[in-house]
């Protein structure tokens, strides 16, 4: 399906041109005890650590959030910098993640600035906790129509939409306990997660209702901590300390409101009219992907994923994860560092960082040998109709 | 307690009229066609102007949930949300509570039914068909905005 669409000559040249010279990364924890600005100030003179590069070279700074964590313009002064060329702070939740990596490599790309870190700082369990339990309604114009009735929350969500794809294709709580015990085998392998237990499926299943049909452990962590990435030129990162990787597509948008107004078939994501766009920019399909980070804010998001990027077929995506495809040793491995389910959630950042590491082949013992191009994406675009993603490439 | 709808700018007649036990949606001036939620623009031929038309708050169940999380300060006991494609508006989904002793079955036709939460707010909640809700016959008239 990728090699249909029509994709813009001058789109192609941005192909490849922008890369990843750097990641960073705060400890995750349940409690930072520090500010969200001092969280991502950490995070950012990681990844330039990373990078071999100084905060006197950074001319832009790119974040989202949703009013719970420090701006690039209170970052840039706290790190010193002064008349940055160019800064992004985007509104939005995971759905946006991968579109500020995309539109901090436009920045690039367009020459606005040289060296970009984009950053998601978040104290997500000890302040604003996103699933949290009466932190207030969101505001939105769609909420009025739902709130009264006491749904309100992104479990309540994605698991409404959950049970819509069990009912229309008959995928079982079985389905979501496999992803969930396969993530957690993998981050019992990543010395940076927050859940190094291993789980069985018997525990997945005695885990205690949210909101049926989702139990505890359909529901990602939530984590206080840092994650940046620094985004410059693929010729100026192939000077730089570490092996660079190459932003070879990056889109975002896709989709019809899964609320009230527009509501689409509630088992098809936004990302199912981004991922024939985002193939054709990087010029492959699915079955060149070698890893995939894929947003796992709970177990379904990620089967969902699966279907609408193309590794299987519509419906097939749980007993795709049944047949153990999504393991580190399975055919596409999934989440290789856990996901937000084990590792942590930072949002988003943390999956294109673990794509990054994946790439330049430093993931230890979760290692995928030779990998060569990842998927990373963001929140699929329930909730607001749109997502983004990116396609990164081994230099 | 249950959070209050905040109405806006858009949606405060449909929520009057929800307050007299009124379903209605919106109907484009121009082009005829439906939309929910209230909006000053018609997504088809993106003009404004609008009738209002009520409705039969008829539809069917496309997917559920048991919510145990206490996501709403003090409601603690189980309680069951329902997601609704509605009848009147093509691909509009709609969510209320479930106003039955059994759950609800996928696709089954259910329709609407008035709950007075407080003495000021009434909202609409969803009832399977076959026991019939309190809005079986709309009187189908329309008024202009």
């Amino acid at each position: 399906m990728h090699n249909v669409t029509y994709v813009p000559k001058r789109l192609l040249e941005f192909r490849n041109v922008t890369a990843i010279a750097g990641v960073g990364y705060t400890p995750f924890t349940k409690d930072s005890g520090v500010s969200t600005l001092t969280l991502a100030c950490r995070a950012v003179l990681a990844a330039l650590e990373d990078a071999g590069l100084t905060a006197d070279e950074v001319d832009g700074l790119a974040t989202h959030r949703v009013g719970d964590s420090a701006p690039p313009t209170l970052v840039g002064p706290a790190l010193g910098l002064s008349d940055l060329a160019w800064h992004l702070d985007q509104f939005g939740g995971g759905s946006v993640s991968h579109a500020v990596v995309g539109q901090a490599a436009l920045a690039v790309a367009a020459g606005l600035a040289e060296t970009v870190v984009c950053y998601r700082a978040i104290n997500a369990r000890s302040e604003f906790r996103m699933g949290g339990t009466g932190r207030g309604v969101p505001v939105s114009p769609e909420v009025q129509y739902q709130a009264p009735y006491g749904y309100v929350a992104p479990p309540q969500q994605f698991a409404m939409y959950a049970r819509a794809h069990m009912l229309r294709y008959g995928t079982r709580a079985e389905h979501f306990g496999r992803l969930a015990v396969t993530q957690r085998a993998k981050a019992v392998k990543n010395p940076r997660a927050l859940m190094r237990t291993p789980i069985t499926l018997d525990d997945y299943l005695s885990s205690r209702w949210i909101a049926e049909p989702f139990r505890l452990l359909d529901c990602c962590l939530e984590t206080d901590g840092a994650c940046a990435v620094v985004v410059t030129t693929a010729e100026r990162a192939r000077s730089l300390r570490r092996p660079p990787v190459l932003i070879s597509g990056a889109a975002w948008g896709g989709g019809t409101s899964h609320l009230s107004g527009a509501g689409a078939d509630p088992t098809v994501t936004a990302a199912a009219a981004l991922a024939p766009r985002l193939y054709a920019q990087a010029g492959l399909g699915p079955g060149e992907v070698d890893v995939a980070e894929l947003y796992d804010c709970f177990t379904y998001s990620v089967i969902v994923q699966l279907e609408d990027y193309g590794f299987c077929a519509k419906g097939e995506g749980g007993p795709y994860v049944e047949s153990g495809a999504t393991a580190l040793d399975g055919p596409l491995p999934v989440n290789t560092h856990g996901g937000f389910l084990s590792e942590g959630y930072v949002h988003g950042l943390n999956h294109v960082a673990e794509a990054v590491s994946q790439l330049r082949g430093d993931a230890g013992d979760r290692q995928v040998p030779g990998a060569e191009v990842a998927l990373s994406t963001s929140q699929p675009g329930y909730i607001l109709p749109a997502t983004s993603a990116l396609i990164l490439r081994r230099a | 307690m249950a959070y209050r709808p905040e109405p806006d700018r858009d949606s405060r007649p449909w929520w009057e009229r929800i307050a007299r036990r009124e379903f209605a949606v919106q109907e484009c001036a121009s082009c005829g066609t439906p939309r929910f939620p209230p909006r000053a623009f018609c997504p088809l031929c993106r003009t404004e102007g609008c009738r209002w038309r009520e409705v039969a708050p008829v539809g069917t169940v496309e997917s559920w949930i048991v919510n145990h999380q206490p996501f709403v300060p003090g409601r603690l006991d189980p309680y069951l949300v329902v997601m609704v494609r509605l009848e009147a508006v093509s691909g509009c989904l709609v969510y209320g509570n479930w106003r039955s002793e059994r759950p609800p079955e996928h696709g089954e036709r259910v329709v609407g039914t008035f709950t007075e939460v407080t003495e000021d707010l009434t909202v609409l909640d969803w009832a399977p068909a076959a026991a019939g809700g309190v809005h079986g016959h709309p009187s189908g008239r329309t008024s202009l905005q």
